[in-house]
């Protein structure tokens, strides 16, 4: 049991802060539209000129081949620097896309796209859940046709963030139209510009349109495009996921550190109805305190974790529980800057720049859904790490 | 970065797992009244060595860190074991009379843990103990208990007897600094943590075979869900104990931040957890016969010594930490 970090952590920390410092963007964000992912494709592009490009990926695929610690101490660096969140129009390229091809995709699919992901020149979607499959995931029934060198497809995919800004996408459909469940699925990679695509924007309770729905009639993807074999596409869709559930959510869980670190300076400014300051309310310092002692044990989950998998090279099963937590803490954040602000917090006219507080906080319902619902997390801890008998 | 027990550290966690089980099982509650570590008990485990475990090996120790010291704690605290133990491994490594030092680590002499209560002071650990003490932030106080009035006051916890006395004599000794509170919160918060996974653990293994409805209660969500909350609040405070001790072990100068957060996180997860535990098993679950309630009194005591909820977070509000 050791807090030590090694010279090359020490050195790897103090070149991000220095690089971070002098690079990160000055100009907030856009919210919304083509300006947002931009913003993004230009913030990528940055990282990937300057050599911070892919963190998580093998040197070999033009990644920095980091360990998990590394990467931990840069998602702290990000956090301090205030820099442009990583889970943005390029998250599914850089998290979900590149590490399942790096994994399972063939030459031509890998040496195509991995450098047009890390550079920022393409932008990635999911096409995974669908209306009637979500958290049930293998009941989906998107429908691929097997036509000499193409599938044909046709069906329906939910809830697909910035689908109108992606280039391509990680879509899981049934190639086997006799198939049940788990079995005939097939993971292909498809151009969101093709023929019989059509994209309608999902207005979510933030006011913003960044998920839709994505309507397939008979979309031409060759077969070349097919990611590990015909009809084992679950067994594909559970590695993208596991990089997810691995290491996917590390920014968040450290990011809610310094969140609460600038809620704390807030509550010392901020007046209640009475005149006090929102920090001289006893109440409002012991929840605060309560959730920076909560995020603490999130950031020690977390290093506890990643040392563990830097050691065995496997993700276990205790991302659940990080995510489980991380969501709660995130809404319990939100719910206490919500008592402090008062009315302020009820003005949104929908552009989170204008009232982040309130933005964040509706959207920690978005977090403890979307990724695998709290439910959802809480049967994989049941079955995966307790081991209780199954419910399903 | 390393944040779970490794190496020799699993040794020593197990070698207190078995010897723990047997000389202090929590087995031991259901019997005749039997709180406190009594004197034949105390001095078996000083012959092993366990209040020794932290004290230096110029001063006869076995010169082991914070690290192996909160996981024999946590084993203690599976077995719901007495306060008198980390009276007693606190003394050790606060006294600096060689004579009074090596009868504390044999077990020759007691030890009793002393809190000042308003106007009085709460004496935890067996009438036998001739020696108190008192610790705070700055300081240990060694005190003499020997022939001093005490009341004993009724014990909701069977583990240890609850004394009360409107004095204390002045101090034998005092040591300074705040390493013999951090080795007391550590300690605790162990316990604390122990007393957390022992609850899960009862509660999954009743959840495997008992039946209701025609299924295995673990198989229901209302069951599976509430037991996946445990973990989620164990493995909170367990990771946050192994920071809090490691960065004890390192000297690192946030460790006292990172220890209030640990006690306040094995308060929050022991509660919780012997409260769902209960809970979980239904009506047996509040029967006498059952472990389940002596994992909650025992943790309502614990979560009353060395930081409760209210002053721990009033320290952790501002404070600031190192990367």
């Amino acid at each position: 049991m050791d807090l030590y970090y090694s010279d090359a952590d020490r050195e790897f920390r103090a070149q991000a802060r220095e690089w971070l410092l002098g690079n990160v963007p000055g100009q907030q964000r856009p919210a919304h539209g083509h300006e947002a992912a931009q913003f993004d494709r230009d913030w990528q592009r940055k990282l990937h000129d300057h050599g911070w490009a892919g963190v998580a990926w093998p040197k070999e695929f033009g990644g920095l081949g980091l360990s998990g610690l590394q990467q931990v101490i840069w998602y702290e660096e990000l956090a301090r620097a205030h820099a442009p969140h990583h889970i943005n129009t390029t998250y599914v390229a850089m998290m979900h896309a590149g590490p399942t091809l790096i994994a399972r995709g063939t030459e031509a699919q890998k040496a195509f796209h991995l450098p047009r992901i890390l550079s920022g020149e393409a932008l990635w979607c999911q096409g995974f859940s669908e209306p009637n499959a979500g958290s049930d995931l293998a009941a989906l029934k998107t429908k691929g046709t097997l036509d000499g060198d193409d599938i044909v497809v046709t069906g329906a995919k939910m809830w697909t963030t910035d689908a109108q800004h992606a280039d391509w996408q990680e879509l899981l459909i049934r190639t086997d139209s006799d198939s049940q469940r788990h079995k005939g699925l097939t993971w292909v990679i498809c151009d969101m510009r093709a023929p019989g695509i059509d994209i309608k924007p999902i207005r979510t309770m933030m006011q913003d349109e960044h998920v839709n729905m994505v309507f397939y009639d008979e979309v031409r993807i060759p077969r070349s495009n097919v990611v590990g074999e015909i009809g084992q596409g679950w067994s594909t869709a559970l590695a993208t996921l596991s990089f997810e559930r691995g290491l996917g959510f590390i920014g968040d869980q450290l990011e809610l550190y310094e969140r609460v670190g600038r809620v704390i300076e807030l509550a010392g400014k901020v007046r209640l109805e009475d005149g006090r300051r929102a920090i001289e309310d006893d109440g409002i310092a012991q929840r605060l305190a309560s959730i920076k002692a909560d995020t603490m044990a999130i950031r020690a989950m977390t290093l506890a974790d990643i040392a563990e998998t830097d050691r065995t090279g496997v993700p276990g099963p205790k991302g659940s529980m990080m995510k489980l937590m991380v969501t709660q803490t995130h809404k319990a954040l939100g719910e206490l800057v919500g008592e402090m602000l008062g009315w302020e917090f009820l003005e949104f006219d929908g552009d989170r720049g204008n009232n982040p507080w309130i933005y964040d906080y509706l959207w920690s319902w978005v977090f403890s859904i979307s990724g695998g619902t709290s439910e959802i997390q809480r049967e994989i801890t049941a079955d995966r790490l307790l081991q209780l008998p199954r419910s399903r | 970065m390393y944040l779970a027990p490794d190496g020799d550290e699993i040794a020593v966690a197990e070698a207190a797992a078995a010897y723990l089980a047997e000389v202090l099982p929590i087995a031991r509650l259901h019997a005749a009244p039997a709180p406190d570590l009594a004197p034949d008990a105390r001095q078996q485990l000083g012959e092993m060595g366990w209040f020794a475990l932290a004290v230096s090996e110029t001063q006869g120790g076995s010169g082991l860190s914070a690290v192996e010291h909160a996981l024999f704690f946590r084993e203690l605290g599976r077995q719901c074991g007495p306060v008198d133990v980390l009276a007693q491994c606190l003394a050790a490594n606060a006294s600096a009379d060689a004579e009074q030092r090596k009868a504390v680590m044999s077990g020759d002499c007691g030890v009793a843990l002393v809190i000042a209560d308003g106007t009085g002071w709460r004496i935890l650990g067996h009438r036998d103990a001739g020696l108190g003490l008192i610790v705070s932030h700055t300081e240990a106080q060694i005190v003499d208990l020997a022939g001093l009035a005490t009341e004993v006051r009724p014990a909701l916890d069977p583990a240890n007897s609850l004394r009360f006395a409107a004095a204390m004599p002045p101090a034998l000794a005092t040591a300074p600094g705040e390493h013999i509170w951090q080795l007391g919160q550590l300690g605790t918060s162990a316990m604390l943590v122990g007393l957390a996974e022992a609850a899960l653990d009862l509660i999954v293994d009743y959840a495997k075979v008992r039946e209701t409805f025609g299924r295995k209660i673990g198989s229901w969500q209302a069951v599976r869900h509430a037991c996946a909350d445990m973990a989620v609040r164990l493995e909170a405070a367990r990771a946050q104990l192994w920071y809090a001790a490691a960065a004890i072990k390192e000297g690192r100068s946030d460790a006292a931040v990172h220890l209030d957060a640990a006690k306040h996180q094995a308060n929050a997860a022991a509660l919780a957890n012997a409260d769902a535990n209960i809970q979980l098993h239904g009506g047996i679950g509040v029967t006498d016969e059952h472990d389940a309630h002596l994992l909650l009194k025992h943790a309502m005591l614990l979560s009353r010594l060395f930081g409760t909820k209210r002053v721990l977070l009033g320290r952790l509000l501002h404070a600031g930490l190192e990367d």
